[in-house]
């Protein structure tokens, strides 16, 4: 089994699972939807047709820098200033870095690690107004998608890695396979992104955790200060 | 000298008053001493801080010269039922073991200011609070000299400090208001020269000491034995 890992992080990103109308929410990760999404658009695939070979692919995704969450309240009106929109609110997650990695087949892997390296169609992180910073693909490695997401270098910034403890628990996000305990269900498994008849089902998804050291943690010891342990307890 | 450990119970009601209000915690502080002479000598003095180690734990740490009574404490903000309501240690036997060069950690919560006049042409100076991170970094580094120690540096070579728990506190003072910048240090210092040191520990460092500022307590450092 081969794996395509991908760097997903930029200023602003947003992965919308289940909203309705006028508030657009984000997940806290990176959707399946959105990222099949992503790798359709770099193949050239239009929204009609079929996804096919993208169906099958197993999906995860490793929380490395959480960002923080911004709301945007829009006010948006008509050029004449006559009518206004409805008031939305749209959810981003600012600052924000993760790993995602997809498992399938390797040629087709290879292929879409290509078509990220020359898209065809413009990429983004879940929202068309929020690009990528950095390129998306980290290639395509023999691995189980478990094993990637536990043991590649952790992707978070400097800046965030200084402020965290020196062990650091990330959560993994992934699909559960048959036979797991099924912990969790989103819409969020897509069918099609045909504009007229856009089509999810639900996805079963289990939470795990692996231990990071960091090595960048500033020795500082802001919990566990106790002056009477000097004194006898 | 002694070390006093209490812990508040947050879901009594009169402690959202203390714990909301420094000038009422100092005047609880306070009438835990009977005689003037435990509350202040000469040289030394009685220092308080807040710590929150975990959500809803909130310990009031006290270095005094006397022996302090918290009964109103636990009466008022503590668990009366509890077998041990208050901790009080000792602090000479660890005040007379410092030797120029230990290592400690150490948390310190202060009050870092500069003077200075509000315009060019004002006629009296005034105390501003520092609000920027590193303001508040060189604050603690350049007068650690002065009260007998170093703050160690990491192998990047900045000093060995984090900040947290940085907030402008207001509160009512009879008709008036109060307002401090409080920054909460943690790090791991070198002793230089115990004497000045052992003055800080027992007579605070900075400004705003009867408002939980200034109170610098050691606990081991990691890595070292």
């Amino acid at each position: 089994m081969s794996v395509l890992l991908l760097r997903l992080a930029g200023p602003l990103q947003s992965w919308g699972a289940s909203s309705r109308f006028a508030r657009r929410g984000t997940e806290v990760a990176p959707t399946k939807s959105g990222v099949i999404g992503l790798l359709a658009a770099a193949k050239g695939l239009r929204r009609t047709e079929p996804l096919t070979e993208l169906l099958g692919l197993e999906f995860g995704v490793r929380l490395d820098q959480p960002g923080q969450l911004l709301r945007d309240f829009q006010t948006a009106r008509s050029l004449d200033g006559r009518q206004s929109a409805p008031l939305t609110y749209r959810f981003y997650l600012s600052d924000a870095a993760f790993l995602a990695a997809v498992s399938g087949e390797r040629e087709l892997l290879h292929g879409l690690a290509q078509a990220l390296a020359r898209p065809r169609f413009p990429l983004y992180l879940g929202r068309r107004s929020c690009p990528p910073a950095g390129p998306i693909s980290l290639g395509v490695h023999d691995d189980t998608l478990d094993d990637a997401l536990t043991h590649w270098p952790w992707l978070a910034a400097k800046w965030h890695r200084r402020k965290l403890a020196s062990t650091v628990r990330l959560e993994i996000i992934r699909d559960v396979r048959p036979g797991e305990p099924v912990t969790e269900t989103v819409p969020d498994e897509p069918i099609s992104f045909d504009p007229a008849h856009r089509q999810h089902t639900w996805r079963t998804v289990l939470r795990r955790h692996v231990d990071m050291t960091n090595d960048l943690a500033e020795r500082a010891g802001v919990n566990g200060h106790d002056p009477l342990s000097l004194l006898g307890g | 000298m002694f070390l006093t450990r209490f812990q508040i119970n947050p879901a009594r009601r009169n402690a959202r008053k203390l714990l909301s209000s420094p000038h009422a915690m100092h005047a609880a502080v306070r009438a835990a001493f009977a005689a003037a002479d435990d509350y202040a000598r000469a040289g030394t003095r009685t220092l308080w801080r807040l710590d929150t180690p975990t959500t809803a734990t909130v310990h009031l740490y006290l270095v005094s010269p006397g022996r302090p009574d918290l009964t109103h404490l636990v009466e008022q903000v503590g668990w009366p039922t509890s077998d041990e309501a208050w901790v009080t240690r000792d602090y000479d036997g660890l005040l007379t073991s410092l030797r120029p060069g230990q290592q400690w950690a150490f948390r310190l919560t202060a009050n870092p200011t500069h003077s200075g006049r509000k315009t060019a042409d004002a006629k009296e100076t005034q105390r501003f609070g520092y609000l920027r991170e590193h303001e508040q970094m060189a604050w603690l580094v350049g007068r650690a000299d002065r009260h007998g120690f170093a703050v160690a540096s990491q192998q990047d070579g900045r000093p060995n400090l984090r900040l947290h728990r940085r907030q402008t506190q207001t509160f009512k003072r009879g008709m008036g208001t109060v307002t401090l910048t409080v920054a909460t240090y943690d790090g791991i210092l070198q002793v230089t020269e115990a004497d000045a040191f052992r003055r800080a520990l027992t007579g605070g460092i900075g400004h705003a000491k009867a408002y939980g500022c200034g109170l610098l307590t050691l606990a081991p450092a990691p890595g070292s034995p």
